[in-house]
């Protein structure tokens, strides 16, 4: 029978760490109640943002998706539609962190990328809503609550992060 | 910076589509007016199939009941005229029973007899002008009493016993159209629709989470009055005498012709019923109205017991206001004056 | 002077955003204020839709002065954008009923000219109906 290795690398670890970290600051976060359903702040992406200026696009998509799924296990979400929205978000925020990577970095800081993610994760986030959860387009008179809580949210987290990798 | 912009298009792309009802409306003209057609939750491309189709229908519809032109129905004049028997299409038997039983019930203020009138008036023409026949012609066409009971039906061969009657079916194929397409859509499995012929309405489903919303026009503004939810298989028709008519010497005259007098039907500017489901609620939503609305404003509530409708909604010229109290409860006024002057209609 | 002095030294702490980043901050409040505008206001600004067959012809601010030539199927129709208000000026029908209905100015009212098969409709965010009954 052939023998199951597992090879780490030193990036793992990294990954793992930071992974680690950022489930920390969700489940804290997790903990508070929110004002408003879907408006919270979102400190994990934090994390995820400081892995994306640091170790590149593929370290962030694995320190988010890995936050995802791990989060859900340990708060019994997994598969919940809790756990969808939040991967739903997740992903989309990825995809419109990988376009935005791009932009010209004399003009445009972390504090970009962090607002272009939290309204990507928001809009990932009604998409599932209004595809799943509430067929008609009731909720989309709070799209504009939704947007604002993550224009501020994400410039506060775009801030934290430039603070972050400035040190 | 391109990325950039692929972004925001991105965003915007998404917000649109998530925004956006699964609602495909479209507006074509058939019967000489507008006709509406509205298809919730269906694929854009299989409503768009499924409307061009009810249009060709439509058309079809309108081709084969014209009533000045060369059609099915002007056929059957024709051979009125000449006294001779002829044999018609199984359908048109049943249009032609159904608009003569609906005559009797109306004591013949819905009368589709009296093409011959409704010419002299000058209504039988898409461009019409103001003219105002001659009272010895008028009373000559009255005398000649044409009715849809003297029309006799043997199987498939129609004759009439009186060679004065020219059949109009104006006031009927609008409605009877709505009940095809109405077939139609359920033959398609649509779930949600609504089709507007020229102002008669008929509803199926739902508008997403809301039933269907007509609004009732203002005979004299560019304005709905009130509204009303249509729930499935319901209809709304409404007579007026803003639809087709012309002014002559300040005097108004409409193209509802009052078959006792031989002249448009006065003192009325709308009548609006509503139809709960059945197999003819076009018909009905097309036919009922128009007695009602020429009969004297003391005789309507008893016009609308006879046709059988107990949601009717009047505007009278003098601008009396009235409803039954079941069409009242359905109402929503959107003109607050109109709302103040209701009364009850019975 | 001393507080304010406090609270810049403490933002200066901060990394500043750059341009890019103020553009970004700036648009996103535009299209939020835009989307409130949009999606919470109930007495909506009402634009114009120009219909010709089935086609629509175009959507038209009604904050303008202008007139349009519309090719129907009798010939063409003349609208007439004002300040807020709108109407048929001139058209090739016989009845003129389109014309005869005068200025639109708020959402839900229409115009329909059936022999030149065009028409003009004041539309708000929320339609008040799906259809009209006339």
């Amino acid at each position: 029978m052939p023998q199951l290795h597992f090879q780490t690398t030193d990036e793992d670890h990294r990954i793992a760490k930071l992974t680690a970290f950022a489930i920390g600051l969700h489940l804290i976060e997790s903990a508070f109640p929110s004002p408003l359903p879907g408006v919270k702040p979102g400190v994990a992406n934090i994390v995820v943002l400081y892995v994306l200026q640091r170790y590149g696009i593929q370290a962030a998509v694995w320190v988010s998706l890995l936050r995802v799924f791990a989060s859900s296990l340990l708060l019994g979400q997994f598969l919940t539609p809790t756990f969808l929205l939040s991967l739903s978000g997740a992903v989309l925020s990825l995809v419109a962190l990988t376009i935005a990577v791009r932009l010209p970095k004399r003009y445009f800081s972390v504090i970009t990328l962090s607002i272009l993610a939290a309204f990507a994760h928001i809009a990932g986030q009604l998409i599932l809503v209004r595809l799943l959860l509430i067929p008609h387009g009731s909720v989309m008179v709070l799209v504009p609550v939704f947007a604002l809580a993550a224009l501020f949210f994400g410039v506060v987290n775009g801030l934290i992060t430039a603070k972050l990798l400035d040190k | 910076m391109r990325y950039f912009i692929l972004l925001l298009t991105c965003f915007t792309q998404l917000s649109c589509s998530i925004q956006l009802d699964p609602l495909y409306h479209t507006q074509t003209y058939v019967f000489g007016t507008l006709v509406d057609i509205s298809i919730y939750g269906e694929e854009e491309s299989q409503a768009q199939q499924i409307t061009s189709q009810i249009t060709r229908e439509f058309q079809q519809i309108h081709n084969r009941l014209h009533a000045w032109k060369p059609s099915e129905i002007n056929g059957i004049n024709r051979t009125f005229t000449e006294n001779r028997p002829k044999l018609i299409e199984p359908d048109i038997v049943n249009i032609i029973q159904d608009a003569t039983q609906l005559s009797i019930q109306s004591e013949g203020l819905f009368n589709p007899a009296i093409g011959k009138l409704i010419k002299v008036w000058g209504f039988q023409r898409d461009e019409f002008t103001a003219v105002s026949p001659d009272q010895t012609t008028l009373e000559a066409l009255l005398a000649e009493q044409p009715k849809m009971t003297d029309v006799v039906m043997n199987g498939r061969q129609i004759t009439s016993n009186n060679p004065h009657v020219k059949l109009d079916l104006g006031g009927y194929a609008k409605g009877y159209a709505l009940d095809v397409g109405l077939k139609l859509l359920n033959e398609f499995h649509v779930e949600n629709a609504l089709i507007n012929i020229g102002g008669n309405v008929i509803a199926l489903g739902k508008h997403g989470d809301r039933p269907w919303v007509v609004g009732i026009q203002h005979p004299r503004k560019p304005d709905a009055i009130a509204t009303i939810a249509l729930e499935s298989g319901w209809a709304i028709g409404t007579s007026g005498d803003y639809q087709r008519f012309f002014i002559l010497d300040g005097k108004r005259y409409c193209h509802i012709i009052d078959p006792r007098t031989g002249e448009p039907a006065q003192g009325t500017q709308s009548v609006t019923v509503l139809i709960p489901p059945g197999a003819r609620a076009g018909v009905l939503s097309d036919v009922a109205s128009k007695p009602i609305f020429i009969s004297e404003l003391s005789n309507k509530a008893e016009f609308a017991k006879k046709m059988e409708v107990s949601n009717v909604l009047v505007i009278q010229e003098d601008g009396q206001i009235l409803a039954t109290p079941e069409m009242q409860q359905r109402l929503e006024w959107l003109d607050e004056d109109a709302k103040k002057r209701v009364r009850t209609l019975q | 002077m001393k507080t304010q002095k406090n609270v810049s030294a403490h933002f200066n702490n901060f990394p500043k955003p750059l341009l890019g980043d103020w553009c970004i901050i700036l648009l996103s409040l535009g299209l939020i204020v835009i989307s409130f505008a949009t999606l919470w206001s109930h007495q909506p600004a009402a634009t114009l839709r120009i219909r010709a067959g089935n086609a629509v012809l175009g959507e038209y601010s009604l904050m303008q002065t202008k007139t349009l030539t519309v090719a129907g199927k009798l010939g063409k129709s003349v609208i007439e954008i004002q300040q807020g208000k709108v109407r048929f000026k001139h058209s090739p029908c016989h009845n003129q009923y389109c014309v005869h209905q005068g200025w639109l100015s708020h959402a839900n009212q229409t115009a329909i000219c059936i022999p030149n098969q065009i028409s003009i409709e004041l539309t708000g965010a929320k339609a008040a109906f799906d259809t009209l009954n006339y």
